[in-house]
């Protein structure tokens, strides 16, 4: 579980994240909506505590994210903005050497590696460098290395951004599997479609704040429109042009 | 548990940059390249001493000294050539070393008893044709020299009058010596190497790791910043020590096989020398990869850091440059000083001497301080969020 109140974070002048607050529970995908810009991204690295709050508060699982950054880290499986890959490293040498960052060794290891390889259905590329993959396989090296160390909260940044249909469906399938295990799943994504194909519930953020907050069909009542994208333009259309 | 996680850090570094062919570059150079530069100079300088032993001598006017020319042709390696009709442009155009001009009044002033003079046409900004130059000097020099004496003796007078003051040439640089300064480019090679050996790995893991997107998913690891920016450090250390033991194993064996009696030089690089070499360079490596480190980490991007390289392995010369300038002896205060304790103790061992314990912690143990402050001034920049996330 993953309890935010009061953020606040500054670039200068630009108030980013303005008082965000919000809840995601075990065993269900909480999707964070927002338009380009509008602090998603900055949320989630105050998450994952590679950014450090100006103002306010957050719980992972039962750690203090902000007292504690490395041990909440521990509790967190994260796939940020843009993967981020070694070209040069076959897509099992992602995993193992996230997982020997986490402490996990020997046959363990091995074991959890051929688990995840098999789970995310990468066997032939497994012993590949990542150099020529494409997005679709780079994403699931990705979520495979964030996964080695089997953690509690899951946390992706845009995870569908930029895949084809095949892919997009696997990172549901996915992303589904994760929340049926009990596990709490956040994402992040400015596609509407794609936060109502998976979301239990919504938090729809603009110019920093949280605007709504709800499940699909709370929004809907909230806002008095019967189609979702008619719902996120009322609820973050002015915010946009701003 | 910090200790192996540096380790894990290091060995996927070290991985990493073993499959990329422009890191390898930056180990393998030196090891390669400056063995080959090596061989070229050394084996010129070889030549060029074996030239100074048997010299052709361009003659102008030769039958106005016939004597001369005769006694020339007597001596050892001397070979006597009709000269050029024009000696000053041949030896300008770099067509002949030397060419001795004897004038017409030579035999009427000789025969005279007064000072029958010689010209020596040569350019002394052509350092590789001043052995031959010299030899010419000389010849001439030692024949005035027997001739003087002679008529001395015909007149009745001992020729050591006429030399009031001998001079004895002592030399106090022992035949080492004088190779070191021959070799005073091996320090340099060394430090060189030490600077390369890591450039690659320390750029690439902190300006590329950012460049590339991996700096933030890698932070996202329960793992402390010392810790990443440690391992980056150790395995910069250690291509730069390979790429320095490396280079001095296939320099010292390619020293064998040039021909240094030709030089008049007995260069002794024994295992002891190499070790002491190896002693004295390898406590830089951990320093110029921590240096290295620091400002591909401050760097906003690869190309940056790749500049700022260059400016820093412009300045390991600063010290071999210096010291042709101002020769300078060494002193106790200077071996913490880095690159220039290194150089100091590197030359010394080219000498023939062993710097003494002293020396030896003062410039390792400097280096070893500075590069763990550096360190730690690298992790806080890994604590800073405008670093990494770029500015």
């Amino acid at each position: 579980m993953i309890q935010v109140s009061g953020l606040h974070k500054r670039f200068g002048a630009v108030h980013a994240v303005n008082g965000v607050s919000f809840t995601a529970p075990n065993a269900r995908v909480t999707g964070l909506l927002g338009p380009n810009g509008a602090g998603k991204t900055t949320t989630l690295r105050m998450l994952y505590a590679v950014m450090r709050p100006d103002e306010g508060s957050i719980q992972v699982d039962d750690v203090d994210a902000v007292r504690a950054p490395q041990t909440a880290q521990s509790h967190l499986g994260v796939l940020p903005d843009g993967f981020g890959l070694y070209p040069r490293l076959t897509a099992r040498e992602h995993i193992r050497y996230y997982g020997q960052l986490h402490g996990i060794g020997g046959k363990a290891l091995d074991e959890r590696a051929a688990e995840l390889i098999t789970l995310l259905d990468m066997q032939e590329i497994a012993d590949r460098r990542t150099g020529g993959f494409s997005h679709g396989e780079r994403t699931k090296v990705a979520i495979a290395r964030a996964l080695v160390h089997d953690p509690a909260n899951v946390l992706l940044d845009e995870p569908t951004n930029g895949l084809d249909v095949m892919s997009t469906r696997a990172v549901r399938v996915i992303i589904r599997r994760l929340r049926d295990q009990g596990r709490t799943v956040l994402f992040s994504s400015h596609v509407m479609q794609e936060v109502s194909a998976l979301c239990d519930s919504i938090v729809v953020i603009a110019g920093g704040r949280v605007v709504a907050n709800g499940t699909p069909d709370e929004l809907r009542a909230q806002s008095g429109h019967e189609n979702l994208e008619d719902v996120f333009v009322a609820l973050t259309g002015q915010e946009v042009h701003r | 548990m910090n200790g192996a996680r540096i380790l894990v850090v290091m060995r996927k570094e070290l991985r990493d940059s073993f499959r990329d062919r422009r890191a390898l570059f930056s180990i393998f150079f030196s090891a390669i390249f400056f063995p080959i530069v090596i061989t070229l100079m050394m084996n010129r300088v070889a030549d060029r001493a074996r030239d100074a032993d048997h010299v052709v001598i361009p003659v102008v006017g030769a039958e106005n000294a016939p004597a001369l020319v005769n006694w020339l042709q007597q001596q050892y390696g001397v070979t006597i050539v009709p000269g050029p009709s024009d000696p000053e442009a041949a030896v300008r155009d770099k067509k002949v070393d030397v060419v001795l001009v004897i004038p017409k009044d030579f035999a009427e002033r000789f025969k005279a008893s007064k000072a029958a003079q010689v010209r020596v046409v040569s350019d002394s900004s052509r350092t590789v044709s001043e052995p031959v130059v010299s030899r010419v000097r000389g010849l001439v020099a030692a024949y005035g020299g027997q001739i003087g004496g002679l008529r001395l003796i015909a007149r009745g007078v001992s020729p050591s009058i006429a030399s009031a003051v001998q001079i004895q040439n002592i030399e106090v640089s022992s035949a080492q010596q004088r190779a070191a300064t021959i070799l005073n480019f091996i320090p340099l090679m060394l430090m060189i190497a030490a600077f390369s050996g890591g450039m690659q790995i320390a750029t690439d893991s902190t300006a590329g790791e950012r460049e590339r997107g991996s700096l933030e998913p890698l932070l996202v690891n329960p793992v402390p910043r010392s810790i990443f920016v440690g391992g980056k450090w150790l395995a910069a250390t250690v291509a730069a020590m390979l790429s320095v033991c490396l280079t001095t194993a296939l320099s010292v064996a390619q020293l064998h096989l040039i021909p240094l009696e030709d030089l008049g030089i007995r260069f002794g690089l024994g295992p002891n020398e190499v070790i002491g070499m190896l002693a004295a360079i390898l406590p830089l490596c951990p320093l110029t990869a921590a240096i290295q480190l620091y400002v591909g980490t401050y760097a906003r991007s690869f190309k940056e850091a790749q500049s700022y390289m260059g400016v820093l392995i412009s300045m390991l010369m600063l010290p071999a440059l210096l010291s042709s300038l101002y020769p300078i002896a060494d002193r106790p205060w200077m071996y913490p000083a880095p690159i220039v304790g290194q150089y100091l103790l590197l030359t010394a061992f080219l000498g023939g001497r062993s710097p003494g314990w002293l020396e030896f912690s003062l410039s390792a143990g400097s280096a070893i301080v500075i590069s763990l402050l550096l360190v730690r001034l690298t992790t806080r920049l890994f604590q800073n969020e405008r670093i990494i996330f770029g500015r």
